[in-house]
């Protein structure tokens, strides 16, 4: 039975994390999953003209990141059928209802230990989903041998951007 | 260019304005032929009139007209009329001619008429070719001289200023040798593909600068790694040789020596590999390897080394397909590089836990290998990689300061990207990228 996840994400990879952990409660099955990212809707006529979910996606995207989920999808790839990042834009729990149903979304997953911190336009669509009445789970604990669990994908990505300048 | 194009226009009209004014003189002649030998009284008048009103008057026109007779020979009427003879020949025979006289055009025809053969001739000085064509052949050199200078200050001025500076940088940098490599080109702010260059140069050189100083540390500082051991195996030598000993002693110093011997041996040992890495040579064999299998010797060997060592591997990101785990390498060099990153965890950590974590994307392996160590100054994580660069912080340590280098080196010959990152006295975290293996 293929299920289908949701987790909000703000294009760092820390809140990759939360999928991570999400992943690991999943122990059967295939799953489908849809990394959440929230927007403020447009208003001005012109943004609503060259509107392109896809490129808003990829202009936010980065190398790290795109790294991250690919290192997700090799640890889980037995347990993964397919991961998509989906724009969500809307204000109001009609547009949260629409979405999820769109996406066909069994189950939300949030991170305890992580707030996202989105980008200029972006919005956090935490209290959002949970106020939505879909099933959700929180993940991560307040335990302190729980720091270094979420630390290992940081690890692998902190100062990147140095990197980047020091090559 | 430009007087081939005025000239070709010069000489058309030339030639042009001739042939038009003797057609306008053939008309002339036609009609004045037509008044004087075919139209009655009336329509002779009528015909001179709309000649004067409507035909512009030629300057110095005049009209000839003589009869041809049978026995009549022309040669009296040329005398007569002043017009050359062969003209007036060349008109009875072919009905009409052109001639010119200096500035004076003729134009005659034949006309027949009340079975008597006349010869029409008019003349006419022209205006428009001695006039007209002058001007224009006076503006047409005008124009092209006027061109030709405005051409040639703008291609003075334009290379003038796209060369002086370029040869000014030229100047600029003939002046920088090594006595004074120091020296940089003074950047300008107006001219963004010079000012390109010129930061280019200046990268350069500031290369060239940390690579020259890297070469003065190099070698005072191997100097200096290699008198040490040197010093200290003399110095045993000859306190032994002061006077006689017991075998114990001779024995004692000797393990000493050895001990010393074997320090050098090492060192270059190390120096050898560095420079056998540094250039890139096809030697070195390459083989599909797995990440993690080598993680695992190592951690082995370190632990035959140093039982007391804390290393453990994270598996919490490892790729479940194993193929995603190859790299192409050479093993003793990787397991050299490994071996180095997790000794130096270890050692400046003083055994502290060292997590190694092990992840794939789908290009590249991630090895992060994080200690709670001593960690690197922020001011001198820059050096670290020259050899015999030792960290203001590690007194107390150990060590030569050859393995970073080499490790470098060695991550570079397998195109893959060392990073180190640091706080002092919260540990020390290296990131290594490897290309993955291309496995069909």
């Amino acid at each position: 039975m293929v299920k289908t996840i949701a987790v909000p994400i703000d294009f760092r990879v820390d809140s990759l994390n939360a999928l991570r952990l999400a992943l690991n409660t999943i122990h059967t099955g295939k799953v489908n999953v849809v990394l959440i990212y929230a927007q403020t809707p447009l208003d001005s006529i012109t943004d609503l003209l060259f509107y392109s979910p896809s490129e808003v996606i990829s202009s936010l995207k980065s190398k790290e990141f795109e790294a991250a989920i690919s290192i997700i999808k090799n640890r889980y790839e037995s347990l993964l059928n397919h991961i998509s990042i989906e724009l969500f834009q809307g204000f109001g729990m009609r547009s949260v209802h629409n979405f999820l149903e769109v996406h066909k979304i069994d189950e939300v997953f949030f991170f305890k230990n992580y707030t996202l911190q989105p980008p200029k336009k972006g919005f956090d669509p935490v209290p959002l989903l949970k106020k939505s009445g879909v099933s959700y789970q929180e993940v991560g604990t307040e335990m302190e041998d729980f720091s270094r669990e979420t630390k290992a994908l940081n690890t692998l990505f902190n100062d990147l951007v140095i990197e980047i300048a020091n090559h | 260019m430009l007087l081939l194009f005025g000239g070709s226009i010069y000489y058309f009209l030339y030639n042009y304005s001739y042939a038009d004014f003797y057609k306008r003189l053939e008309t002339r002649a036609k009609i004045a032929a037509k008044y004087n030998f075919e139209a009655d009284k009336i329509n002779a008048e009528s015909f001179k009139i709309i000649r004067s009103e409507h035909l512009e008057k030629l300057s110095a026109e005049k009209e000839y007209l003589y009869r041809v007779d049978e026995n009549n020979n022309l040669a009296l009427t040329a005398k007569k009329s002043g017009l050359p003879l062969n003209f007036l020949a060349d008109i009875v025979k072919n009905g009409k001619a052109t001639r010119q006289v200096d500035e004076t055009f003729f134009t005659g025809i034949r006309h027949g008429s009340h079975q008597n053969t006349y010869i029409v001739v008019v003349s006419a000085k022209n205006y428009y070719a001695s006039n007209h064509l002058l001007f224009m052949r006076n503006v047409i050199l005008l124009g092209i001289l006027l061109i030709a200078v405005i051409t040639t200050y703008l291609s003075f001025f334009f290379s003038k200023r796209i060369f002086d500076p370029i040869k000014h940088i030229t100047d600029r940098v003939k002046q920088i040798s090594t006595d004074n490599i120091h020296l940089r080109i003074e950047e300008k702010g107006n001219d963004a593909e010079i000012s390109q260059l010129i930061s280019t140069f200046n990268d350069l050189l500031n290369r060239l600068e940390t690579a020259f100083e890297t070469q003065k540390n190099f070698v005072s500082n191997a100097s200096h790694e290699f008198g040490t051991p040197l010093t200290s195996i003399m110095g045993e030598a000859e306190v032994m040789l002061m006077k006689q000993r017991s075998p114990e002693e001779y024995q004692q110093s000797l393990v000493s020596i050895l001990g010393q011997a074997e320090r050098l041996n090492q060192i270059t040992q190390t120096l050898l590999y560095l420079a056998q890495t540094g250039y890139s040579n096809n030697r070195i064999n390459f083989q599909i390897l797995r990440t993690d299998d080598l993680i695992w010797q190592v951690k082995e060997m370190i632990d035959k080394l140093n039982p007391k060592n804390n290393i453990q591997v994270d598996f919490s990101l490892l790729p479940e397909n194993p193929k995603k785990l190859k790299v192409m390498g050479n093993r003793q060099l990787l397991s050299l590089a490994f071996m180095n990153i997790l000794t130096n965890a270890c050692k400046y950590s003083n055994n502290k836990p060292v997590v190694v974590t092990i992840a794939s994307s789908d290009e590249q392996v991630f090895l992060a290998i994080s200690d709670e160590g001593i960690g690197i100054p922020a001011s001198e994580l820059t050096f670290i990689y020259d050899p015999f660069f030792r960290a203001s912080n590690t007194r107390n340590f150990e060590g030569y300061g050859i393995g970073l280098p080499l490790t470098r080196n060695i991550i570079k010959m397998h195109n893959g990207h060392l990073h180190i990152s640091s706080t002092v006295n919260e540990g020390t975290t290296v990131q290594i990228k490897l290309p993955l293996a291309k496995i069909p």
